[in-house]
Formats: C-alpha cells, structure tokens, sequence
C-alpha cells in the first residue's frame, strides 16, 4: 500500500488558510451571530479575550517560522538590529499621535528581506518599544498588526517594481496601510471595553481613532517618500554583500 | 522630573520576586478583570493593584500613566453614552438626529456601563505596569526560554535589548557631530524638519548594519548554532517554594473561574442597572479573593531572590 503524504509546503499553506478564514471568523462573528451561541453580547463568550488569544498564537506561530528559516547568526542579528532601530525610531515620537517612523521601517525591512523578516522587524518593534513606552493587553495587537505589515509588504517584491514605481508603490502602500493599522488594532478597545459590538459601536470606535489614524497613514507616505529609496538602498546593498546565490 | 516605563531597580521586594510568580500574578489579574462585569469585583481588582505599586515603589511612574489611562476612560465613557440607547433612565435628549444613530440620547445606565470598562481598563493596565516597572526585560526573556518560547525570536529580542543603549549613544554622537557642521534640525517647515533628521537616520543605519556583521561574525565564531543543546550564563530556577508561589499567583485566577461559574461577578447594566445585593457568602468570597490577590505581598516578603547566575568554563 502506498502511504500518501502532504508535502511540507502544502501542509502550511493549509495551516495558514486554515488560520486566515478563523481569523475572519472572529474578526465578523461579533457582527452576523446575532441570538445564537457565538453572539459576544448575549453568548458565554468574552470576545476580547478570544481575540486577543487568537492575535497571540499568530505571532507565536511566526515566531516559529522565523525559528524554522532562520539559519544563522546573520539573519537573527541583522533582524534584531532592524527592529532596535525602528524601535528607537518610534519613542521621540510617542507624544506626536501616531506621526512616527517605525512602519516605514518595517516596510523597507519587510521589502527588502522578505515577509518573515518583515515579520520579525515589526514583532520586535512592538515588544522593544514598549518595554520603555509600557506593556499592556495592546502589544500582542501591536506585534501582529505591525507584522502583518511586513509580511504584506514582502509580498509587493515579487512584482519587481523598477526603483522609481517601487517607491511611489510603497508610499501608496504606507498611507493605506497607515488606515488598515487603525482598523485592526482598534478591535482590541473595543471587544473589551465598548457593548454592544455592533458596526455602529465599532465604526464608532474608528471614528474617535480617526486622527491617529490619519496621522500613521500621512507619515508612512512621508518618510516613504523622502528616505524609502536611500534606506533601501542601503539594506539592498547589505543583502548583496551578504547572501550569494548559485547558479548551476 | 523624567518619568519612563521601564524597569528601574529600585531594590524592593516585588522587584526581587520571581519573574514567574509575578508573571503569574499579572495574568491572574488581567484574565479576571477580563472575566468580570460587576463594577464591585473590578473596582476590588483595581485597589488591590495599589499596595503593590506602592511595595514596588511605582507610585510617580503609575500616577503618571493614570493620567493617561483617564482620557482614555472618557473615550469609553462617551463611546458607549454615544451609541447605546437601550437604558430606560434618559438623563438628556438631543433634539438633532445623527445619521445611521437617530436621535442620540445619554442613558445613565450607559454611562454606568462605561464607568464599568474605566475600571476594567484601569485594573488591567495598574496590573501591567507592577509588570513593567519591576521585572528585568532579561529577566522577562529568560523565563520566555524557560516557557519553551522559540530560541531564536527570544535571542533576537535579548539582542534587541542590548542594542538600544548602544544605538541610543551613537543617535546622540551622530547628532552632535551633525550639528558641529552646521545642520539645524529643528529649524524650517515639518518636511524640512523630517530631511534634516535624516542626515542622522541614514549613518545610523549604516553603522548598525556594520555592527551586525561584526556581532554576527563574533557569535559565529563562537560556534552559535552549532551544537543543539543550550548552555546558559544565566537562568531562572524554579524550586519547589517557587513553584508553590507561582501556583498561588494563578491560585486568584482559578478561584475567580469557581465564582463566575457560580454565578458571581456579573452585571447587568441594560434596560436599567441591576440593584447590587450583596448577601454575607458573596461578600466572604470577595474577602477571599481579596486575600489570594494580596498574597502575592507576604510571598514577596517571604520568598528570597532564586535567579542564579553563575559562569560556566
């Protein structure tokens, strides 16, 4: 008898499809299970809690790619130089709403090295920075939205965007991802601590977030466009130095 | 005076407790305030917070962070005064209409519902702040390892750690040879602003990424990754008193599980708020979780320092 096996990569990819749709499931179950168990108002269900459990088993679960495909020094080094930086980077900015330089960072690192990198940046960024900015129920959120960031933007390399378009493309990236920050993050205020979670209470909690958001999404555009291209020069060239290829 | 968040030695007590047991403590903590409703119960969770930040000597740094965490709890307060309009006691009607919302009117009941989460949010941060304030981010990462964390995103948020003072330092002498060549950062328009702080941010990264080599070189050629099995300079050992202290730290968390499945520690705050009765059994049993929660002062009395350090070779 012949034994069937799934090949490594098709296992993953069903792991995290299968992670993406739970994913969803909670983000929009508050919104359509009205009446029934899963309804977070009236069901035994503490929906913050939920979420927040889910958010922390993701960055789990990267960090345990990041274990897998991280195979030496270079790479471990090099990621926790880039989210020390970026990390730094954000505490001048703390009192300045959310007009700071760390997302750019993490898009040029997620570009330039690849989504588990991208990943790692943004994970450390949170967990750094906030070792001086204070810990709380908001860093798991922070170390997964940030990360989404790097991985997404990982993604964007493969359309091998000439120098110019890149920029442009990652700045436009930047701004919406400046918004999409916002929507994420915001779940974690108000599964705690708004009732009932309705979109009505939920697009309210956007609203009151609006110019924090404003704010990430303008200076993502910014930076990306005055620094984007020296700063990603330089990690291109570190990478060049760093990593060969062969060709057979 | 200078306020940060981060950990200080200030050489008391909680700061030489186990990293588990506080650990433990602040889950407890956050998991029950999660898990109440009733503003009794998350009030309590709240007060009990104080004597340690007190022990901790937090008080300048957790009074600062209160201020805050107060414009923060008038946002839940008006958030939820704003879209909740199931309360039966109207305490003002607008005579304006809100797109999608109608008439909006201000219920006590929702403004109880968000004096409710105020607390709720005030109870979970005090918690991580006695977090922030007295556990050793090396610390925080040896228990990680010792919790079976992967290896490598731990050593890379150690490494992150150590970096900080470093890059902190070369922020400021790059800054300072910068300026001694005439470059005003703070002068001119925000995008100005923005340029001129790059002639920092770009030697910066150059620098760093210098100093990752050489670090990277320097692990290398003390064979990082070759053998499977870790040796550490430092490590968090767990005895059996400190496994007993962490049990206790998790002991408020189980015993708040036993309440809610018994039916204490919720609330109803709508269509109107639920009359607060507490009968003699109820009221002995906040005594008890008062006590559990505060167990965590004669522990830290009680207990000595069980981080070991000792160098191998």
């Amino acid at each position: 008898m012949v034994k069937r096996t799934f090949p490594k990569a098709q296992v993953r990819l069903i792991i995290t499809v299968f992670i993406f749709c739970l994913g969803v499931f909670i983000y929009l179950a508050p919104l359509y299970f009205k009446g029934s168990i899963l309804d977070p108002n009236t069901g035994p269900f503490n929906w913050g809690l939920v979420a927040t459990i889910f958010v922390g088993l993701c960055v789990l679960g990267f960090w345990y790619e990041f274990e897998r495909t991280a195979k030496g020094a270079k790479e471990i080094v090099l990621v926790s130089m880039l989210g020390t930086i970026s990390a730094l980077s954000r505490l001048p900015f703390a009192a300045m709403l959310n007009f700071q330089p760390c997302t750019f960072f993490i898009i040029c690192s997620g570009y330039v090295f690849g989504p588990v990198a991208g990943f790692m940046v943004a994970s450390l960024t949170a967990l750094i920075s906030n070792f001086f900015l204070g810990h709380g129920p908001w860093t798991p959120y922070q170390m997964f939205t940030w990360g989404l960031v790097g991985i997404t933007v990982g993604w964007l390399r493969k359309l091998n965007l000439s120098p110019k378009t890149g920029i442009i493309v990652l700045a436009a990236f930047g701004f919406f991802w400046g918004w999409l920050y916002g929507i994420i993050i915001n779940v974690w205020f108000w599964t705690s601590f708004v009732f009932p979670l309705t979109l009505k209470t939920y697009l309210y909690t956007l609203a009151n977030a609006i110019i924090w958001d404003a704010t990430h999404a303008l200076a993502n555009a910014l930076f990306i466009i005055i620094f984007g291209a020296k700063v990603i020069n330089i990690l291109e060239r570190f990478k060049k130095r760093f990593s060969w290829d062969t060709q057979s | 005076m200078r306020l940060n968040f981060c950990y200080q030695d200030k050489g008391t007590l909680i700061h030489h407790l186990n990293p588990f047991v506080k650990l433990a403590w602040v889950s407890s903590t956050v998991l029950l305030a999660l898990i109440f409703e009733h503003p009794l119960y998350l009030l309590l969770l709240f007060l009990v917070t104080l004597p340690v930040v007190i022990a901790a000597k937090g008080w300048p740094e957790w009074l600062s962070l209160l201020r805050f965490m107060f414009y923060l709890s008038l946002v839940i307060i008006i958030i939820n005064s704003l879209v909740m309009y199931h309360g039966t006691h109207v305490l003002l009607e607008f005579t304006f209409e809100i797109p999608t919302l109608g008439q909006p009117k201000i219920t006590l009941e929702a403004i109880c519902f968000g004096l409710g989460m105020s607390l709720r949010l005030l109870a979970i941060v005090s918690a991580f702040t006695i977090l922030n304030l007295t556990v050793h981010p090396d610390d925080m990462l040896l228990a990680a390892l010792k919790l079976r964390l992967p290896y490598k995103s731990v050593l890379a948020t150690s490494l992150s750690t150590r970096f900080m003072p470093a890059l902190i330092d070369d922020l400021g002498r790059l800054t300072d040879v910068q300026r001694s060549r005439g470059l005003e950062m703070d002068k001119g328009k925000l995008g100005q602003k923005i340029r001129s702080r790059g002639a920092v941010l770009i030697p910066l990264l150059s620098n760093s990424l210098d100093r990752t080599v050489q670090i990277a070189e320097a692990m290398e050629s003390r064979a990082f990754g070759a053998g499977k099995t870790r040796t550490y300079y430092k490590e968090i050992k767990l005895t059996p008193l400190g496994l007993t202290q962490v049990a206790a730290g998790f002991l408020p968390f189980i015993f708040g599980l036993f309440l809610r499945f018994k039916g204490y520690g919720g609330y109803r705050y709508y269509p109107s708020l639920q009359r607060i009765n507490l009968n003699w059994l109820e009221l002995t049993f906040m005594l008890i979780l008062i006590v559990l929660l505060l167990a965590i002062l004669p522990l830290a009395w009680g207990s000595k320092w069980e981080l070991k350090n000792w160098r191998r070779g």
